[in-house]
C-alpha cells in the first residue's frame, strides 16, 4: 500500500445497501411497536450508524483497497441489528453504543492503516505476548481494576469501562500464529511417535503451553469462565491449524474435562453455572439463579417458526437481555426463520474469513486468518449455545450483535486485520505487470 | 506433513457441524417445546398478554369468589380473599409467574379453556380473546372454616375429600401467606424474597406436598392387606413389649406404646394401636406383600392431582427388603414418607367399598355467562380391595374411635357413626407429629378427612378432635 488509488467495491456497495434496507426497517418496527407511532426524530441514530458504515466503505474505496467485499457488509450487517437490538431492549445504552461505533470505526481505519507489513507483526510474537499478559493482568491491578457481577475483567478509563480479554483474545492468535510458523515443522514432524502419541521435542512446546497456563490462571482469578473457554478454543484451534494433529485436539478437550470437573468442585461460582444448566427449571433455581436462563427458553419458546414480530416480544424479562441474551431476544421476534438466518450470516462471514486462510500467501498470514475466523465462529456457538441451553452459559458476547463497546472495538479491528491479509493476497496473485 | 490448507478445510467442516448442531438445538426450544414452554405456568407471558383484561373468577362450590381481578389504573390486579387457601388458589404473579389453580387452570382463566375450541380459534387468528371464565372449586366454605378453627394456628395440614368422587371440598395448610402480596408490583419482590427465605416454607402445599412419615395411620393399609390375605381378625395374637422376632436383631425391639403383655385381636390392637400385634401382622405377611399393598393404596405414587402432588416413598431403595424394615414399616416408621393427600386416598379407598378414586380441587369450568364447558373428575377407579374386606376393616376402624378406651376417641360426633385412626409418628426433628385419618358416616361415607399436625405431640389427643370437627362440618351438624 504505497500509493492509493481509489478502486471500485460494487459488491461491497451492493450488499451495503441491503444492510440499510434492513437496519432502517428494523429501527422503524421497533420504535413504531415501542411507540405505537413513528417519529422520523427516531431515524437520526440509524442515519449516523449507516453514514460510519458508509465512511468505512469510502475510506476503503479511497486507498485502493484490494482486500474481500463481503467481509465488511457481513460485519456492518450485523451491527446493524446489534443496534436494532439496542434500541429495542434499552434504548438508554443507545448513545453510549453509538459513541464505541466511533472508536470501533476508528480502530478499524487505523488496523487497515498502520501495519505496514503484516508479516513483521509475527516477529515480534514476544512483545505480544508480553502485550497480552499484561492486559490480562491489568483488572487485577487495584485502581483501574473493576469487578462487575462478581468477575474482575474490567478497566476503568475516561468514557466507560473496558474489557482487556477482548483485546487478548487477537494478541493470543498473532502469537501463537507468529510462534507456530516458526516452529510448526519440528511440532507437526511425524517422525517421532509412539503409537498415535506424537512425541514433539519438549522445549518447543513449553512456551505455548506456559503462555496458556497464565492465561488460564489469570482468567481463574478474574473468575469469568466464557473467555477461559476463549482461550482455551483459540489454543486448541491454533495447535490444530499448524500441526493437524487430531492428538493435540483429543487430549485438549480431555484436558477440559478434567479442568471443568475440577473446576466444579473448587470453585462456588463454576459449580453455580453448571447447576444452572443441567436444571434451571428446579424449583430452588427458577426464580433464583436459574431464573436469567429460564426467562431466556421462555422467550425462544416464544418464538415459532416465524417470531413474534419485531417490538411484540417480551425478551425484556429476561435480566440484562441486551448483553448475554440478545440471541433469545432477537429470536423471539423473528422466529426461527430468522435465528437461522442470523446464524447464517455468521457462518458466512467465518467461511469468508476460512477463505482468505486458504489464499494467504505465507503460512503465518494463513494462521492469522483462520485464527481470527475461529474466534468470531467459536464466540457465536458458545454463547448461542449457552443461550440455548446446549451449554452451560458464559459471559461472552455475541460478535457485533451483543451490547458491549470492548466487544464492537476489538471484533472491528478483527475483521480489518482480515482484510488486510486478503488485500495482502490480491496484491501477490495481482502484482503490477 | 499435512499442508494447512487441509487444516483449515477441517476446522472449517467441524465449525459448519458446530452451527448445524446449535441450529437444531435452537430449533428445539423455538419450535419443539414452544408449546410446552409456553403453557408452563411460570412463564409470564401468559399473564402479561392479559394484563389489560380481567382474569377468570375463581370460585368455591357455593359461588363465593376466592380470586377476582380488579382494575388497577391501566392493568387488572389480583385480588385474593381467602389466606387459609393460599396454596390451593395460588397466585398469578406478572413477575413470579403463577402457582395453584392460577397456574394449573391457567389457560380456562384467560378464556382460551382447551375445551372451548372457537375461543381458541379466534384468540389465535384474530387476536381476539374470549371473555374469561370461571373456575368452580369443590371448596366449602363451612367445613373450610371449620378445619382453619380446628388446627388453631398450628403448623400442618387438614384436607377432607368426597370418598365417592375425590373431590376436595377443604384444604388447610399451615402457615400460609398473603397471596394479595405477590401481586402487588410495589411489595412483590420484598414477600417473595421473605416466602422463600422462610424455613417453615408457606409456599408449599402441605396437602398435597408435605411429606411425614404415616405413624400408626398406616395399620390401615396393614390390616387390609392381612385381611385380604386370609388372616382372621378374631385371632389372638401374642404380644409382649419389648419384641424382636430373632437374635439377629441384635439391640433392635419393636417397643408397644401401652408396654403391653397379653393376647390381641384386631378389633383390639386398632383400638389400642397396638404396634407389636401389626408389627408381626407384617412379618408374617412379609416384605413383597406388604410393599404390594402399600403401592396400591398409592404410597410412593403421586396421586393425579390437579395440583402439584409429591410422591413420598415406601423406604429409602423402594422396597422392603430387611425384617425389622418390614416390622417397622407395618406400624407406620421404617422410611415411609406419604402426603396427607395420598393417607386421605389410602382412607378413601376403604371408605369407598375397596374402589380407588382420582383426587381433584376443580369441579366446573364455567364461561363468562356461567355456562358449564366442561366438568372435572369423575370416572371409576380400580378394586384395591374386595368389598367385604373394607366393609370389616370400617367395623374395625369404627370400633378404634367409638369403642370404650379408644385412643381416637376425639374424633366423636354424637348422633354419627365415625372410622378412623390416629397416629404419632416419630421424626427426627424431636417432637412426633400427631395424625388422625378417618370417615364418616361409618355405614354410608360422604366425607374422608386427614390431619396432620407437625410436632404436635399426639394423634389422639392433638390430631383426632380436629378430624371431628371438620367431619361434623362435612356433614353438616
Amino acid at each position: 500500500m504505497t500509493r492509493f488509488h481509489p478502486v471500485g467495491r460494487l459488491v461491497e456497495l451492493r450488499l451495503l445497501a441491503w444492510v440499510a434496507g434492513f437496519t432502517v426497517a428494523g429501527f422503524v418496527a421497533v420504535v413504531a411497536a415501542d411507540a405505537g407511532s413513528f417519529r422520523p426524530a427516531a431515524l437520526v441514530v440509524p442515519v449516523i450508524v449507516l453514514a460510519i458504515f458508509a465512511v468505512l466503505h469510502l475510506f476503503l474505496v479511497g486507498i485502493g483497497f484490494r482486500g474481500d467485499q463481503l467481509v465488511l457488509p457481513l460485519a456492518v450487517g450485523l451491527t446493524g441489528i446489534g443496534f436494532v437490538l439496542v434500541q429495542r431492549l434499552a434504548p438508554i445504552l443507545l448513545l453510549q453504543q453509538l459513541t464505541w461505533l466511533i472508536i470501533a470505526a476508528g480502530a478499524f481505519v487505523a488496523t487497515i492503516l498502520v501495519p505496514r507489513d503484516l508479516s513483521v507483526l509475527g516477529r515480534y510474537k514476544y512483545t505480544w505476548a508480553l502485550i497480552g499478559l499484561v492486559l490480562l493482568v491489568l483488572p487485577l491491578a487495584p485502581i483501574i481494576g473493576r469487578e462487575i457481577n462478581g468477575a474482575r475483567i474490567w478497566i476503568r478509563f475516561g468514557i466507560g469501562q473496558f474489557e482487556p480479554w477482548e483485546a487478548v483474545k487477537i494478541v493470543l492468535v498473532i502469537f501463537f500464529a507468529g510462534y507456530l510458523d516458526e516452529h510448526r515443522e519440528v511440532l507437526g514432524a511425524t517422525s517421532r511417535r509412539f503409537g498415535p502419541v506424537p512425541v514433539p521435542p519438549l522445549p518447543y512446546l513449553v512456551p505455548i503451553v506456559l503462555m496458556w497456563f497464565v492465561a488460564m490462571l489469570v482468567m481463574v482469578f478474574e473468575k469469568d469462565l466464557g473467555a477461559t473457554l476463549l482461550f482455551f478454543g483459540i489454543f486448541l484451534a491454533m495447535l490444530y491449524l499448524a500441526t493437524g494433529e487430531l492428538f493435540y485436539t483429543a487430549s485438549g478437550l480431555v484436558m477440559l474435562v478434567i479442568g471443568g470437573f475440577i473446576a466444579y468442585h473448587a470453585f462456588g461460582h463454576v459449580a453455580a453455572r453448571f447447576d444452572v444448566w443441567l436444571a434451571p427449571f428446579g424449583s430452588d433455581l427458577r426464580f433464583g439463579s436459574g431464573y436469567q436462563l429460564t426467562q431466556g427458553l421462555f422467550s425462544l419458546a416464544n418464538a415459532g417458526l416465524l417470531g413474534a414480530g419485531l417490538g411484540a416480544g417480551m425478551p425484556e424479562r429476561i435480566p440484562v437481555v441486551w448483553s448475554d441474551f440478545v440471541f433469545d431476544a432477537f429470536t423471539e421476534e423473528v422466529g426461527f426463520a430468522g435465528a437461522l438466518a442470523l446464524l447464517s450470516l455468521y457462518l458466512v462471514l467465518v467461511y469468508r474469513g476460512m477463505l482468505i486462510a486458504l489464499r494467504a500467501p505465507t503460512v503465518f498470514l494463513q494462521l492469522l486468518a483462520a485464527g481470527l475466523s475461529f474466534i468470531v465462529a467459536f464466540q457465536t456457538l458458545v454463547i448461542v449455545g449457552g443461550n440455548a441451553k446446549l451449554i452451560p452459559l458464559t459471559g461472552i458476547t455475541l460478535p457485533f450483535v451483543a451490547y458491549g463497546g470492548s466487544s464492537l472495538v476489538t471484533n472491528f479491528m478483527l475483521v480489518a486485520l482480515l482484510l488486510r491479509v486478503s488485500d495482502v493476497t490480491a496484491r501477490v496473485r495481482n502484482a503490477p505487470h | 506433513m499435512r499442508p494447512i490448507a487441509a487444516n483449515i478445510r477441517g476446522l472449517t467442516l467441524a465449525i459448519a457441524v458446530l452451527f448445524l448442531l446449535t441450529s437444531l438445538g435452537v430449533g428445539y426450544w423455538s419450535v419443539v417445546a414452544a408449546d410446552e414452554l409456553g403453557a408452563d405456568p411460570f412463564n409470564p407471558r401468559l399473564i402479561a398478554a392479559v394484563r389489560d383484561r380481567p382474569r377468570g373468577r375463581i370460585v368455591d362450590r357455593d359461588g363465593r369468589d376466592l380470586a377476582v381481578s380488579a382494575r388497577v389504573g391501566d392493568t387488572y390486579q389480583r385480588r385474593y380473599a381467602d389466606r387459609s387457601l393460599a396454596q390451593v388458589v395460588g397466585y398469578a404473579s406478572f413477575k413470579y409467574g403463577a402457582a395453584g389453580i392460577e397456574g394449573a387452570y391457567q389457560e380456562s382463566l384467560i378464556g382460551q379453556d382447551p375445551s372451548d375450541l372457537v375461543g381458541q380459534w379466534r384468540a389465535r387468528y384474530l387476536g381476539d380473546h374470549a371473555a374469561p371464565g370461571a373456575v368452580v372449586l369443590g371448596i366449602d366454605p363451612r367445613t373450610q372454616a371449620a378445619a382453619v378453627a380446628a388446627l388453631a394456628g398450628r403448623r400442618g395440614a387438614v384436607v377432607a375429600l368426597d370418598p365417592r368422587t375425590g373431590l376436595i371440598i377443604a384444604s388447610v395448610s399451615l402457615p400460609s401467606y398473603e397471596a394479595n402480596l405477590l401481586v402487588d408490583p410495589k411489595q412483590q419482590d420484598i414477600a417473595w424474597g421473605q416466602l422463600n427465605g422462610n424455613a417453615e416454607r408457606p409456599l408449599i402445599n402441605r396437602v398435597a406436598q408435605g411429606l411425614y412419615p404415616p405413624g400408626s395411620t398406616m395399620k390401615i393399609i396393614t390390616g387390609a392387606a392381612a385381611l385380604e390375605n386370609g388372616v382372621d381378625p378374631n385371632a389372638k395374637i401374642r404380644v409382649d413389649d419389648p419384641f424382636q422376632a430373632d437374635r439377629s436383631w441384635g439391640d433392635y425391639f419393636v417397643r408397644s406404646a401401652a408396654h403391653a403383655h397379653g393376647d390381641f385381636d384386631m378389633a383390639l390392637a386398632y383400638q389400642r394401636s397396638e404396634n407389636i400385634y401389626f408389627a408381626k401382622l407384617g412379618l408374617q405377611l412379609g416384605g413383597a406383600k406388604l410393599a404390594e399393598y402399600a403401592r396400591e393404596f398409592g404410597l410412593g405414587t403421586a396421586p393425579e392431582l390437579d395440583l402439584a402432588a409429591a410422591r413420598g416413598q415406601l423406604s429409602n431403595g423402594g422396597s422392603l427388603d430387611r425384617p425389622t424394615l418390614v416390622a417397622d414399616t407395618s406400624f407406620g416408621q421404617g422410611e415411609l414418607l406419604v402426603s396427607p393427600l395420598q393417607m386421605a386416598l389410602a382412607t378413601a379407598i376403604v371408605a369407598n367399598h375397596g374402589v380407588r378414586v382420582v383426587p381433584h380441587y376443580a369441579t366446573e369450568i364455567r364461561d363468562a355467562t356461567g355456562h358449564l364447558l366442561r366438568t372435572i373428575g369423575g370416572g371409576a377407579g380400580d378394586q384395591v380391595i374386595r368389598p367385604e374386606t373394607a366393609r370389616t376393616l370400617t367395623a374395625l376402624l369404627t370400633g378404634a374411635v367409638e369403642a370404650p378406651g379408644a385412643f381416637a376417641f376425639g374424633a366423636k360426633i354424637p348422633g354419627v357413626a365415625v372410622a378412623g385412626k390416629t397416629g404419632t409418628a416419630e421424626v427426627p426433628s424431636g417432637i412426633p407429629d400427631g395424625w388422625f385419618v378417618g370417615f364418616a358416616p361409618a355405614d354410608a361415607p360422604t366425607v374422608v378427612v386427614a390431619v396432620i399436625i407437625e410436632n404436635a405431640g399426639n394423634g389422639g389427643l392433638d390430631a383426632a378432635p380436629v378430624g371431628g370437627v371438620v367431619l361434623k362440618a362435612a356433614l353438616g351438624r
